[in-house]
């Protein structure tokens, strides 16, 4: 049975390399899923948009508790509460990078 | 279920809220990274118990 | 039978706590992996990192991630071979193939 990962992405400095390495499970035939909490990203380029795409194409899904990253990339709105749900089904939950300071 | 939650730093109330939830009706155990000298001899045994270790950032 | 332990290193501020816990493991005799990547890269450029390489079963890094942080792919980090400067697959692989899963 395929693992169930988790990325969240808490910095602003390392959610667009999350997504990357939340994609990499995904070609490895993993349900990848990532979510960037409290960081509003920048506009992202096409090869950012990309990643995203190919994580949805794989089964996996983008989330944000932040209202404009669902407004300006579709990702799917999450509150912290609705998380926490989600973690409990999950194989593994990366929390990926660092805090901000 | 036996659920490991790691901190690498002080958790935030986002972090607290996380681990609530998901160790809600589990048996959940803690370790804090965050100290001048962590026992990672404790550590790796409490890791090696568990079903899923998080390590908080 | 000795469990083993994978470990995926993403943020550039925790050297001591891979090396604590990847002695410490090795002592209870497991089979220890770590990948570096996007940030954690920065650690190959530490004094601890040849040993990591020599005590843990397994290290690679994330090669695009070590050119995009701004190293020269072609400057191997001590310890490691070309072979080890790897992918994403390598985090794969700690997931699917060992017993034990820790973020640092």
């Amino acid at each position: 049975m395929s693992n169930k990962v988790c990325f969240m992405l808490v910095h602003p400095d390392y959610t667009l390399d999350g997504f990357r390495s939340c994609l990499g499970l995904a070609v490895e035939n993993m349900y990848s899923y990532a979510v960037a909490l409290n960081n509003e990203l920048p506009a992202l380029d096409d090869y950012n948009k990309e990643n995203i795409d190919w994580i949805r194409d794989m089964e996996g899904e983008v989330y944000s508790n932040v209202p404009a990253n669902c407004e300006k990339e579709g990702f799917e709105p999450l509150t912290i509460e609705e998380l926490g749900q989600k973690l409990r089904d999950m194989d593994v939950i990366v929390p990926y990078g660092m805090m901000p300071e | 279920m036996k659920i490991l939650n790691v901190y690498r730093t002080a958790p935030t109330a986002d972090v607290k809220k996380l681990v609530e939830i998901v160790s809600e009706g589990r048996e959940a155990d803690a370790f804090d990274l965050n100290v001048d000298a962590p026992d990672y001899d404790a550590l790796v045994d409490k890791v090696l118990g568990a079903d899923q270790t998080i390590c908080w950032w | 039978m000795a469990k083993s332990l994978g470990i995926f290193v993403t943020s550039p501020r925790n050297m001591r706590h891979v090396m604590g816990v990847t002695k410490a493991a090795k002592a209870k005799g497991c089979k220890v992996k770590v990948f570096f990547s996007w940030k954690g890269t920065e650690l190959t450029k530490t004094p601890e990192f040849p040993e990591l390489c020599n005590i843990a079963d397994d290290v690679s890094i994330c090669a695009d991630s070590y050119k995009k942080v701004g190293f020269d792919p072609a400057d191997i980090p001590e310890g490691l071979t070309d072979k080890e400067m790897a992918t994403q697959a390598q985090h794969g692989a700690i997931i699917e193939d060992y017993d034990c899963y820790m973020t640092l």
